[in-house]
């Protein structure tokens, strides 16, 4: 186990250096924040909080997700392409760690994501929690963001190393948009209310907006979010399968 | 086809020096000089290893004397394509193994096979006395694959770090500044991986393939991007690893390597051995003869129709045919009236034993050399150079 230790630190320490990816997971959030908090009044109403607040929740999401996608999917594939995966292969380490420490590895950094953006709330959004409920949001944000972590990975096992870029950007973008990241769900046209519904990031975003609101996270959010979880974990085994069998024929 | 065992006679004599300049005393005295420093650097490293090693369990039933690899009747297929054909093949341990062949003759398969890659769907293959996914998960094994187009790394990390982190896996490693050293890139610790060059970027492979202390090492065309030089320094490290005591198993197109570095070669063609022996032994078991003899403006296509003659080259007023038939050829030159003068009969090189063996002429790369320089050189300074292969 030191060795899945030893590596994970490794894909940790990979992802923090590189200063296109902490600009994009951190940068991106945080400056959409400022950027919008001023669309509606900061302190306008909004699904049982205020704007300043469910909007810094959005963002924390969205940053998360962001972080988790970018971590996956077009560096994997790139590793794909250059061959390292399979040195990896003849390695002690066994087959399964690969791709299981790449989705370890976005959501340690997912984690800080969600506390720099919650950091910029409180600091300039003004934003004020109880200990308990910052704690309870960064929880459940932290641990929804799962299915983008092994989304991120899939797109990394799917696409090659000129595809997966634009693919997670317009994941991204899709998933944040109609997922009600930068519009409140309640302002979306009746239609993309339902595709929300549909959606991972709108569910994720949902567990936190109950937090902050003081409601009990829905279960039916943290329901949909498993099931993603789960079907995204087993297209990522059965990839990954694909993967080795293909290795050398 | 003649043509070219010139041009690969020049590559060779380096490697041969290079063996004569590493003897198993000097090597490794000289690289602990310089890693010295490195490893009172990282003393720390060093005591974990120790201690690792003193943990290690000791597997007698596995350190015993059988073979370092086995294949008995090994078959392996994709859809219709036959990769491997029944395959027998034994590895002793310490044994430098070359394995030739063209592309497709199953040696990819073989090693992939070997690695734990692919579970072979007919026969049975032993490495170090288990089976290949045990053998590699212990840590025993090293393997340096061939890569596409990319470098083979991961990008973000210095040399240094990389090749901390995979010693990391392994159970008993060997200390990172004594496998930098011996790959040859303590200068280039702390360099960025995708800094590298094409040849930098396969020693590091070459790293990360032993830094495990393997007792088994698997190269896949391990000199491919490299330069004659950095071939030369890459086979003399790979000795001075070989001479204790590990087994190395090798694929290569590079055919003066494999003569100066292999102790036994296995040719393989269609998924099956073909020939298995030292080069002397292959060598001699291909009839192709030599002859050499000057006859200036002697016509090499009347030359081509004597006996036993399988291919013609003229260089200047050196002629030079192969003949399946040697006696049969030297007594028709006579027989034909044509002048010469310092006639010579040599026996098959390796590449004319390999060509023979395989009937594969694009994957002798000297064979590609000559086809070049054929093409291009026509007004250069060389002599007009005449092939024929029938």
């Amino acid at each position: 186990m030191t060795g899945l230790r030893t590596f994970l630190r490794f894909e940790v320490m990979r992802l923090l250096r590189n200063p296109r990816y902490v600009g994009i997971s951190v940068g991106f959030p945080v400056i959409f924040y400022t950027l919008f908090l001023h669309n509606e009044h900061p302190a306008a109403h909004i699904a049982g909080t205020t704007w300043k607040t469910y909007f810094m929740v959005s963002m924390a999401s969205f940053g998360a997700m962001v972080a988790a996608l970018n971590a996956g999917g077009t560096r994997l594939a790139a590793e794909r392409a250059s061959g390292w995966t399979r040195q990896l292969r003849v390695t002690p380490l066994p087959s399964w760690s690969y791709a299981t420490t790449k989705i370890a590895a976005s959501m340690v950094i997912a984690l800080p994501v969600i506390a720099v953006v919650e950091l910029t709330g409180l600091l300039l959004g003004g934003v004020r929690l109880g200990l308990a409920t910052w704690a309870a949001l960064t929880v459940v944000l932290w641990a929804s963001a799962l299915p983008f972590a092994s989304l991120g990975v899939l797109v990394g096992f799917v696409a090659s190393s000129e595809t997966a870029y634009p693919v997670v950007t317009a994941l991204m973008f899709l998933l944040s948009f109609f997922g009600g990241l930068f519009t409140p769900v309640s302002d979306l046209p009746v239609v993309l209310r339902h595709v929300a519904s549909f959606l991972p990031s709108y569910h994720d975003a949902s567990l936190g907006w109950a937090v902050v609101a003081g409601r009990a996270p829905g279960l039916g959010d943290a329901g949909i979010l498993l099931v993603y979880a789960t079907l995204l974990g087993l297209a990522v085994t059965w990839r990954h399968r694909v993967e080795e069998s293909r290795a050398f024929a | 086809m003649l043509v070219s065992s010139a041009s690969w006679a020049a590559p060779a004599s380096p490697v041969a020096v290079a063996r004569t300049g590493s003897g198993p005393a000097g090597a490794p005295g000289t690289e602990d000089l310089s890693t010295r420093r490195l490893n009172r650097e990282s003393r720390g490293a060093d005591t974990t290893s120790i201690m690792r090693l003193r943990g290690a369990c000791p597997c007698p039933e596995n350190d015993g004397a059988g073979p370092a690899l086995r294949f008995s009747g090994v078959v392996h297929r994709y859809r219709s394509i036959v990769a491997l054909d029944h395959l027998d093949l034994e590895v002793s341990r310490g044994e430098t193994l070359a394995l030739l062949g063209p592309n497709g003759a199953g040696k990819s398969t073989a090693i992939s096979i070997l690695l734990g890659l692919q579970r072979p769907q007919e026969g049975e293959v032993s490495v170090l006395g288990t089976d290949p996914r045990s053998a590699m998960a212990s840590g025993r094994v090293g393997a340096m694959l061939q890569v596409g187009g990319g470098s083979g790394l991961p990008h973000g990390v210095r040399v240094g770090e990389l090749v901390t982190m995979t010693s990391r896996l392994y159970r008993r490693p060997s200390p990172v500044p004594r496998t930098l050293a011996r790959a040859g890139l303590t200068d280039l610790a702390d360099r960025q991986t995708q800094r590298l060059s094409g040849g930098q970027a396969q020693r590091v492979r070459f790293a990360l393939a032993i830094v495990g202390d393997p007792d088994l090492v698997f190269l896949d065309e391990p000199t491919i991007a490299m330069d004659v030089e950095g071939r030369r320094s890459f086979w003399a490290m790979m000795r001075s690893f070989s001479q204790e005591g590990r087994t190395v198993v090798f694929a290569t197109h590079h055919l003066d390597e494999v003569d100066a570095v292999a102790d036994r070669i296995v040719v393989m063609r269609r998924g099956t051995v073909v020939a298995n022996g030292a080069a002397s032994t292959i060598k001699a078991a291909v009839p192709t003869r030599r002859v050499r003899f000057a006859s200036p403006g002697a016509d090499p296509a009347r030359l081509r129709e004597l006996d036993g003659v399988d291919a013609a080259c003229v260089r200047g007023s050196e002629i030079v045919l192969d003949s399946l038939d040697a006696d049969a050829t030297v007594r028709a030159l006579v027989a034909s009236g044509v002048a010469f003068s310092d006639i010579e009969v040599t026996g098959a090189d390796l590449e004319q034993a390999f060509v023979a063996l395989t009937g594969d002429l694009a994957n002798a790369h000297t064979v590609d050399d000559a086809v070049a320089r054929r093409r291009s050189g026509t007004d250069s300074a060389l002599a007009p150079v005449t092939e024929t292969a029938r």
